[in-house]
């Protein structure tokens, strides 16, 4: 059986329940979820409140550098049968879920939280998406660190 | 030969487009490209080091040759999530 991948990019509202149903195999016990979520108030580091947050993407790479995490977790943890790995863009306020890396497998001891944690890990470093945060005090975009390799 | 650039991000803004189209000469590197960006948007100067370029939707080496009708990216490292 063809294990399913999904990768999307939308504007649209996430629905985690669809998305679950569409990662979901007969032989499927366990799903691992990860959601990024837009924080109004951080208090770590320079305490701040965010009214929202504005993302894009470039969107063929973007889908494509998707496609790719979404082979790298399959080539760590070959027991994960299936994988969502969704990014909403556009204005997003407080409180609203941004992101859903979803990696399925038969039981939950199979690295499947694991895989989840690697596929927000990656999308972080090399799925070309920014956000700018706008705030009371103004806006700034927030910027990653990472800096991948030729052909990464 | 000409190519397509687009910008993204912080770039995007120093560049006031989302997207141009420039003829280089054949032989041109990802290098030389972004000294011509840098002298056309003297903005892009103070970030040039962290600026990412991508051809053909792939993360590329300031010596990579770019070939024909290659679609170019130039952004700041990324934010998703």
């Amino acid at each position: 059986m063809d294990y399913p991948t999904i990768t999307t990019i939308t504007e649209m509202e996430l629905d985690l329940d669809a998305l679950i149903a569409r990662v979901t195999l007969p032989s499927t016990g366990a799903a691992a979820i990860f959601s990024g979520i837009v924080r109004g108030m951080t208090e770590r580091g320079n305490a701040h409140e965010t009214s929202f947050l504005e993302y894009e993407a470039y969107q063929p790479m973007a889908e494509a550098k998707m496609r790719q995490v979404a082979k790298e977790i399959r080539s760590r943890w070959p027991s994960v049968e299936g994988i969502a790995i969704v990014q909403r863009i556009g204005r997003l306020y407080p409180q609203t879920p941004t992101v859903f890396i979803i990696c399925t497998a038969a039981h939950r001891d199979t690295g499947v939280f694991d895989a989840a944690r690697y596929g927000i890990d990656r999308l972080k470093e090399i799925v070309p998406i920014w956000k700018k945060e706008v705030s009371p005090e103004g806006e700034f975009w927030v910027e990653g660190e990472y800096i991948p390799k030729s052909g990464e | 030969m000409r190519v397509k650039i687009f910008f993204f991000a912080t770039v995007r803004e120093y560049v006031g487009a989302k997207t141009v189209e420039l003829e280089v000469p054949a032989q041109t590197t990802v290098a030389m490209l972004r000294e011509l960006l840098v002298k056309k948007y003297p903005q892009m100067a103070s970030t040039q080091k962290s600026i990412i370029a991508a051809v053909n939707s792939e993360y590329a080496a300031d010596e990579l040759l770019i070939p024909l009708d290659a679609e170019i990216a130039f952004f700041p490292p990324v934010s998703g999530g």
